[in-house]
């Protein structure tokens, strides 16, 4: 028993250990390690760090374009949200509850650019907003709106409204995919009961279809709001690197760029964990906001 | 619940073909770009090519050295994949079948990594692989994507592994195989489907991958695909070569088509599964 008990643990070791260890090397190490750097400054040469305490806290709480980085984030969850739930609830609900016949053609188009590259993904909408030979403007000048056309990626105002357009192209599918598994799950009895009842297919919507989807649109937005804050700075890098004049910078890309290019290591840490708090907040935040008492029928 | 009459539906249509015009044509127009000389791109924007002439994407493979960055990309997809299997089932295996202390533990702590965000530990990981020598190596980030989509990988598999009968395992303990060989001989080759599942997706995240390529590698002849387009990218600016760039592009999304194709549905169900992990 002693000899089995042995080799049991021998097993365990043989199983978990390898795999912790370069997890614990390649995620948890960099992550605390991340917290430590955010109180060195890096003075020239990459490799040498000096200690200064809550400098880099300071200078971020002074730097005047963190706030923007803040808010810019946040333009793109809130449009984010808004844009790929709307249209992905009405893919959802059109192709589950409407007959279609070409049903599924729709579900395989809309969810391919769920698996393009961000970099392609985002080369070919900068093609698409070129001034000069780009779709929309072509488009525009093609429909007579000509007074509409605009350099998008090159100005300030309209820049960062641009990047919200592709990140809604990408996500669609897979959202329509997670509330069509919820739709699909639904007794059509509630339905029937409903119908009886005299009501409309508006009024189903709202009573029956939504209340009952709810725990997936609950799990879609916390989906949207954490990849948005924790990655929407591939997108940025790739189509404006934060431009013009910072109006398009978020967290990451600016935690890129004084990292990265501007060899300020510590104070990139520092913004660092200034995502990190961000995101937990509003993850706490947004699962207080919405939840809901469980729905039975 | 059938809704939908006729007229309804003709009405719903009309968005759901708008959509897929959108998704699509962007696409098609990328692929007719990449046949395109230049000036016809100028010229016509929106047309077809005047002749399917492949000399964009010759320029592309030979002159802006794609075929090193493709080389590059299977590597790095072809050893991220292998390595994340080989920690993600035995522990997966381990994780679920097993009773330990700090079994839930550990099992909260790989899949709550799936929500933080990895960026604040990127920049230690610069000075980590900078001291282990794999600072703008291949092999270097191939670990670090392992490791990366560690957490996915565990969180599929073990769903999977827990519709394993347990009777297979007691009876093949019995016949006196090790545990090691339950892993090996009954484990892994009922989790086939699991496994294939997670390696696709895993597939596709590393060969798409971009932002830890851009701050982990840093010699062109090192470049992964997607580095290497968004070189040419910035290059563009200034040659203006749009077809190459499109060529490129193209180039970088074959194998995805690819695989979209043949494994559509397991693609589906992977990512959705995963999204449900947040």
């Amino acid at each position: 028993m002693v000899q089995s008990s042995r080799q049991r643990n021998l097993f365990l070791a043989f199983c978990l250990v390898p795999t912790f260890i370069l997890f614990a090397v390649f995620t948890l190490y960099p992550l605390f390690n991340g917290l430590y750097y955010s109180f060195f400054k890096w003075s020239g040469a990459s490799s040498l760090a000096e200690f200064v305490g809550l400098e880099n806290y300071r200078r971020l709480f002074s730097d005047g374009i963190i706030p923007r980085t803040i808010l810019h984030d946040y333009f793109l969850v809130v449009t984010k949200v808004i844009g790929i739930m709307i249209l992905s609830t009405f893919f959802a609900v059109a192709l589950t509850q409407m007959k279609i016949k070409e049903a599924p053609f729709y579900r395989i188009v809309f969810f391919f650019p769920n698996i393009m590259s961000v970099v392609v993904i985002g080369i070919l909408w900068m093609f698409i907003y070129n001034p000069s030979l780009g779709l929309v403007n072509s488009g525009l000048e093609l429909i007579g709106l000509e007074n509409w056309t605009r350099p998008w990626l090159g100005s300030e105002k309209w820049a960062l409204p641009s990047l919200v357009l592709p990140s809604v192209w990408a996500g669609i599918g897979l959202f329509m995919l997670m509330l069509m598994g919820g739709i699909s799950n639904i007794s059509k009895s509630y339905y029937e009961a409903a119908e009886i009842d005299g009501a409309t297919e508006w009024q189903q919507f709202w009573k029956v279809t939504l209340p009952l989807i709810w725990p997936q649109i609950k799990i879609s937005i916390l989906y949207i709001i954490i990849t948005t804050l924790n990655g929407s700075f591939i997108i940025v890098q790739v189509m404006t690197k934060g431009g013009p004049n910072n109006s398009t910078h978020v967290m990451g890309s600016y935690l890129y760029e004084q990292a990265f290019v501007k060899y300020n290591f510590g104070y990139g840490a520092t913004i660092g964990v200034m995502i990190l708090i961000l995101s937990l907040i509003t993850v706490l935040i947004m699962q207080f906001l919405m939840r809901r008492e469980k729905v039975e029928y | 619940m059938q809704k939908g009459s006729f007229f309804s539906r003709s009405i719903v249509r009309i968005p759901l073909i708008i959509w897929s015009l959108a998704v699509l044509y962007p696409i098609f127009w990328m692929i007719l770009g990449s046949f395109k000389s230049n000036a016809e791109i100028y010229a016509n924007p929106w047309g077809l090519p005047d002749s399917f002439s492949l000399s964009n994407f010759v320029d592309a493979w030979s002159n802006y050295n794609i075929d090193t960055s493709v080389f590059n990309s299977f590597i790095v997809t072809g050893l991220g994949a292998t390595l994340t299997l080989a920690m993600a089932i035995p522990t997966s295996y381990a994780l679920e079948r097993m009773r330990f202390r700090g079994n839930r533990f550990l099992f909260t702590l790989y899949i709550s990594a799936m929500m933080i965000p990895m960026v604040l530990g990127w920049i230690p990981l610069f000075f980590l692989l900078m001291q282990l020598n794999l600072l703008d190596n291949i092999f270097g980030l191939s670990i670090v994507y392992a490791v990366s989509q560690l957490p996915f990988s565990i969180f599929v598999l073990t769903s999977f592994m827990a519709t394993i009968p347990k009777s297979l395992e007691e009876a093949a303990a019995i016949d006196g195989m090790t545990p090691y060989g339950i892993l090996w001989k009954i484990i892994t080759p009922l989790s086939t489907t699991g496994i294939i599942t997670v390696t696709i997706m895993n597939m596709i995240q590393f060969w798409n991958e971009y932002f830890m390529a851009l701050i982990f590698l840093q010699s062109e002849e090192n470049y992964t695909l997607a580095l290497a387009i968004d070189y040419i990218s910035n290059e563009t600016q200034y040659t203006n070569s749009w077809g190459t760039l499109f060529a490129s592009l193209v180039i970088a999304i074959i194998p995805v088509i690819i695989l979209y194709a043949i494994f559509q549905r397991r693609i589906v169900k992977g990512m959705t599964e995963g999204a449900i992990k947040g």
